[in-house]
């Protein structure tokens, strides 16, 4: 009789997805606790003189081996930050065009299409990248600009090769652009019908509606900015063959840079002949999980206030 | 121009050249934003064009070769193979982790644990893959002493999950409160009401989830880099030994300088396309009226 009624009690519910939550945080814990552990020789043996020197001395002999990864964090930074600027106004102009212009029958192809960019496999952005894109920006922007505005700092490193941070931030900006678009587009469609109205009746045009909604989803904008820009950050492999691999640090935007994620892919495969390689590279890694896990929170946290401030 | 301003001109009447500015530049705003929404788009036809018109001639050329053959012969058929081995390995993993996590996190919003799954999974979905390959190359590849399947597909698991889960939660959360009481009203246990009512109703939105969160992992190279290893001279057949994948192919073969490579990328970047939109776009379009505009 007791027997049954504590059987009863138990819910067999939670028996259920207890485990698979526990597989959740365990995995979580796990992956932190193992770039801290790997990372930690390296921490040790370089200290705060890994995260701001570039230098990269490979060698047989491990005392001669000295590693700085200013340049590959920096990299990462400036293309993320470049990619944002590329991808925010069309990202803004979608959203805008599919709520209040487009007309019925262009709308739903045009998130599909927005949909289909944000899915699609990143080689097939890669190939495209690297092989179409870098020399068509090459030899029609670049070029240009080069010859036109080397006047400029940022313009004045000649463009040979066209792997460069402009090549990846353009590159990372149409691959982030329908990923900030859908979150600024449902921003956009869920502002009460009411403030429209209100500012049709004023007698306001519709860049003058437009301009006072916009205001309206900033924080969704901003939250939007700040996802687009963790993305960018973590994105590898169609950066890591547009970018040119090479220790760069300077903001001249058609030398070729590194970016955390593509040191890693591009060095990981023989650090092992190394001694302290791989160890660097997972503190390279640390840092690019840290750095990820505080952007994204921080743009979830805001998206998650501005819902509520909707809804209520 | 303030807005305060626009209000007194529409008041008194209005000056007739005042209001042609304000048309102007109404005009000259809806000209930006149909350009820069054409600049977003255009990419993917562009894409799309470029990849047939190089991969088609190869793979004509070829024929069932390209299919079927290994990478000696010009061919990407192990490659296919181990996709398709590492996607259905993934799945089984990752699937029924992420559909239970799912419905966790959906059943307690408001309890502590509940909530932070929520955000560990939502989280995990914006992680940089690459982090995911190498936590993995660490915890499986360096003891078993070599790359495999296995490791591959539990790499590209630990991306399914979150996605899966979270749409699994969003799928769940959409079904009205009501059916739910009702539910418990007729004597359900908890677990009856979650996998029997819930999960029926919501069946849609969690199948959707299912299969573009295995169209996208199909699709990824860099967790894959350090962990599945590269198989494309064979065909597998061991999942404790290293695979191929189509990504993956394509990825090494564009570093090479060879043209032929390069040939043999954009040829592989074609059935690639063709396997993602395969899937992607009916489900997209079987969603049509789920979406709010």
């Amino acid at each position: 009789m007791d027997i049954k009624k504590i059987l009863k009690n138990i819910d067999s519910f939670k028996i259920i997805t207890t485990p698979s939550i526990l597989i959740v945080f365990i995995v979580f814990i796990m992956m932190l606790g193992t770039y801290f552990v790997y990372a930690k020789p390296a921490l040790l043996k370089y200290g705060i003189n890994l995260f701001i020197q570039n230098v990269w001395i490979a060698s047989e002999e491990a005392s001669k081996e000295v590693y700085g990864l200013a340049a590959p964090i920096w990299g990462s930074i400036y293309v993320a930050i470049l990619a944002v600027l590329v991808s925010l106004p069309m990202a803004i102009c979608y959203a805008i065009f599919v709520n209040d212009y487009a007309p019925k029958k262009l709308k739903y192809p045009l998130i599909v299409i927005s949909d289909i960019m944000a899915g699609l496999p990143t080689i097939v952005y890669g190939i495209w990248g690297a092989l179409i894109l870098v020399p068509l920006l090459r030899d029609h922007v670049m070029k240009f600009l080069y010859e036109n505005f080397s006047f400029i700092p940022l313009f004045n490193y000649p463009p040979i090769a066209g792997y460069s941070f402009m090549a990846a931030g353009v590159l990372l900006g149409i691959m982030v652009t329908p990923f900030a678009a859908a979150i600024i587009r449902e921003a956009y469609a869920m502002i009460p019908s009411v403030y429209k109205e209100g500012l049709v009746a004023m007698g306001a045009t519709k860049y003058e509606t437009t301009k006072i909604l916009i205001g309206y989803v900033k924080p969704a904008i901003i939250s939007g900015i700040i996802l687009a820009f963790g993305r960018a950050l973590g994105e590898t492999v169609a950066v890591s063959l547009v970018i040119g691999n090479s220790f760069n640090l300077t903001y001249k935007l058609f030398a070729p840079g590194y970016t955390i994620s593509s040191l890693i892919a591009n060095q990981y495969g023989n650090a092992a002949l190394y001694e302290n390689m791989t160890s660097v590279l997972y503190a390279a890694g640390l840092v690019l999980f840290v750095v990820g896990l505080i952007v994204n929170i921080i743009g979830l946290y805001y998206l998650k206030r501005w819902r509520e401030h909707v809804q209520h | 121009m303030s807005n305060t301003n626009n209000k007194n001109n529409i008041e008194i009447g209005g000056d007739p050249t005042y209001k042609k500015i304000r048309l102007i530049k109404d005009n000259i705003f809806l000209i930006i934003v149909g350009v820069l929404t054409l600049f977003a788009i255009l990419p993917l036809f562009h894409i799309i064009i470029s990849i047939l018109s190089k991969g088609l001639p190869v793979i004509m050329e070829k024929g069932m070769v390209f299919i079927t053959g290994t990478l000696s012969e010009g061919g990407i058929g192990p490659a296919i193979v181990g996709t398709l081995m590492l996607t259905a390995l993934a799945s089984l993993i990752g699937l029924p982790l992420a559909f239970l996590a799912g419905a966790y996190a959906y059943e307690f919003p408001h309890s502590f644990i509940g909530r932070t799954t929520k955000v560990l999974l939502q989280i995990m979905l914006e992680f940089p893959t690459i982090l995911v390959g190498t936590f993995v190359m660490a915890v499986m590849v360096f003891p078993m002493g070599h790359y495999s399947a296995l490791a591959g597909a539990i790499a590209l698991a630990i991306i399914l999950t979150p996605y899966v889960a979270v749409y699994t939660e969003e799928a769940m959360a959409e079904i009205p409160r009501i059916y739910k009481e009702g539910a418990y009203a007729l004597g359900c246990t908890r677990a009856q009401v979650i996998f029997k009512v819930i999960t029926k109703m919501a069946k849609k939105g969690i199948l959707t989830g299912m299969l573009i969160g295995m169209a996208k992992v199909a699709g990824e190279t860099a967790p894959l880099l350090f962990t599945a290893g590269g198989l494309y001279e064979t065909y597998p057949s061991d999942p404790l030994q290293p695979v191929g994948a189509i990504p993956l192919l394509i990825y090494q073969l564009i570093q090479s300088p060879s043209l032929e490579d390069h040939k043999m990328a954009w040829g592989a970047a074609l059935i690639m396309l063709i396997i993602f939109l395969s899937i992607f776009v009916p489900i997209r379009y079987a969603l049509k009226d789920d979406i709010k505009i």
